[in-house]
């Protein structure tokens, strides 16, 4: 699956693609399991976006933002025909990559909501305005394929990935530290949970790499 | 004659003295596939509609080069089982869809006018040209981007990334690494680096939307004078040293400010956690940046 056909899904699900972008990924989604499921996957998340307007979130994902952050600011996203939240952001930028790349039955998985087993072991997470033990789990999941997996790389490469690995945890770590003093900070918030999609998309992709090289 | 081209076409390529030659007849829309374990991929374009292969191997090595339906494929193999390494130097088509890939691979386009996909594992992408969807990836080398027009994609991982003279929609990723964005036509852009600097001069469209990012570096952006944008700023330990008047128009608590210039139509996020922001106009940006890559090529010397 690539991620431009990923991104492509979106604007194919409103309507939105022109003909020949439509076309194409019409014939993309042919052949490629993967982009059909989470095609699947993103019409589930629209319709369920569609439907929270004003309602609080049920999830564990969004426990705890709302009530932190004030769900009092609507953030219009530009050719959406819907809107979210600054709340509804932040965990919808970290659940739909869980769910992309076949990722979301790592996000339903039951697991401890304490540090991954790569990233930095901080002080109690309860101080933190994001609820982010989905997400930790998910990266420990995805650092357990990874370590499983790494020999398939070269040793170079391995390096050089775990070097990104640890120059991410530090940003998420500062993070972090961060919100303990300031919790109620949105700029703070979308940068932890920004932060930490970017090591979910790391992992993918370098698990992604790993697999094709067997 | 379409039938000719449905036909496929395997041919198993006999080395020369560690040297292959050959030249495929295409279809208008012919698409191109390169897959090299370990070596260089360079992609010319002219105005044949003929694909002409040549590539340097050792003894050992093979090309096996097939045409289905409209897609030529190009494939390294080797006769005793490992991998080979393998320098391809391709012609094709102006407007031929390429999609080139590799582990150690270096990756060079030059002048091509169709969609292009380049992923290698271990080795820089430099690519100028190219329109439609365009989605560079690699992991250990830089990315480079030029003269190009689309859905755009590009990503790093320890390197950095640059784009220049490029339209389109923008994403821009890598996590060890700077990202330079010159001369951009777009209303929509979103380049970001965790551990690296991040400058942008390019076009502020009405309606667009820009966001810019760092976690340790620091942001330069040009802002047109004129240009409508809302424009929120957040650092959460560094400094934002704007050139030219900017009125507030909210504070969000410590950290994030938000401006609004003219109509405030376009969207602009502009973060940085660590570093300083650098609003500029575009002739400060261009000075600025001319003298960085001064300082830089003195140090390399």
């Amino acid at each position: 699956m690539n991620d431009q056909w990923t991104d492509l899904l979106s604007e194919y699900v409103d309507g939105e693609l022109a003909a020949g972008e439509r076309s194409a990924l019409e014939a993309h989604l042919a052949t490629c399991g993967d982009c059909r499921a989470t095609l699947g996957d993103l019409r589930r998340v629209v319709a369920r976006a569609k439907s929270l307007e004003d309602r609080a979130p049920k999830a564990d994902l969004w426990s705890g933002v709302a009530e932190r952050i004030g769900a009092g600011r609507v953030v219009a996203i530009r050719s959406r025909r819907f809107s979210f939240s600054v709340p509804q952001l932040i965990a919808a930028s970290i659940a739909l990559v869980l769910l992309s790349g076949g990722g979301a039955w790592l996000a339903l998985k039951p697991r401890p909501t304490q540090g991954s087993a790569f990233g930095p072991r901080t002080g109690p997470r309860v101080t933190l305005a994001v609820s982010t033990g989905r997400t930790d789990a998910a990266i420990a999941d995805l650092q357990d394929v990874f370590e499983r997996n790494k020999s398939r790389l070269d040793t170079s490469t391995v390096r050089v990935v775990r070097q990104a690995f640890a120059t991410i945890d530090r940003a998420i770590a500062e993070a972090r530290t961060a919100l303990q003093a300031d919790p109620s900070n949105a700029y703070l918030n979308l940068h932890l949970a920004d932060t930490m999609r970017r090591k979910l998309e790391l992992l993918r992709r370098v698990n992604a790499i790993a697999a094709a090289q067997s | 004659m379409l039938t000719t081209f449905a036909a496929a076409v395997l041919v198993s390529l006999a080395p020369l003295q560690g040297e292959t030659d050959t030249t495929i007849a295409v279809p208008a829309g012919a698409s191109l596939s390169v897959n090299n374990f370990g070596g260089s991929i360079v992609v010319h374009a002219w105005t044949q509609n003929r694909v002409k292969v040549h590539a340097e191997h050792g003894s050992r090595g093979a090309i096996e080069a097939s045409l289905v339906g409209n897609t030529v494929t190009l494939r390294a193999s080797s006769r005793h089982g490992a991998p080979s390494v393998v320098d391809f130097d391709i012609t094709v088509p102006q407007d031929m869809a390429l999609t080139l890939s590799g582990t150690y691979t270096e990756i060079e386009v030059d002048g091509v006018r169709g969609a292009i996909t380049a992923e290698t594992v271990d080795g820089s992408i430099d690519v100028r040209g190219g329109s439609g969807i365009i989605t560079l990836h690699s992991i250990q080398g830089s990315v480079t981007l030029a003269d190009a027009t689309g859905r755009i994609e590009v990503n790093s991982v320890n390197e950095s990334v640059e784009l220049s003279n490029v339209s389109g929609q923008i994403k821009a990723e890598t996590t060890n690494g700077d990202m330079t964005l010159m001369g951009i036509k777009s209303s929509s852009v979103d380049a970001s680096t965790i551990n690296g600097d991040v400058e942008y001069e390019g076009t502020v469209s009405d309606g667009g939307t820009y966001s810019f990012n760092s976690h340790n570096g620091d942001i330069t952006v040009s802002i047109p004078e004129g240009a409508n944008v809302t424009l929120s700023v957040a650092t959460a330990n560094g400094d934002i040293d704007p050139s030219f008047p900017l009125p507030l128009t909210r504070t969000e608590g410590k950290h994030r400010y938000t401006f609004k210039l003219g109509s405030g139509s376009a969207r602009m996020e502009v973060e940085s956690f660590q570093g300083d922001i650098q609003l500029r106009r575009p002739s400060e940006m261009r000075l600025q940046h001319k003298d960085k890559d001064k300082d830089k090529n003195h140090e390399e010397n």
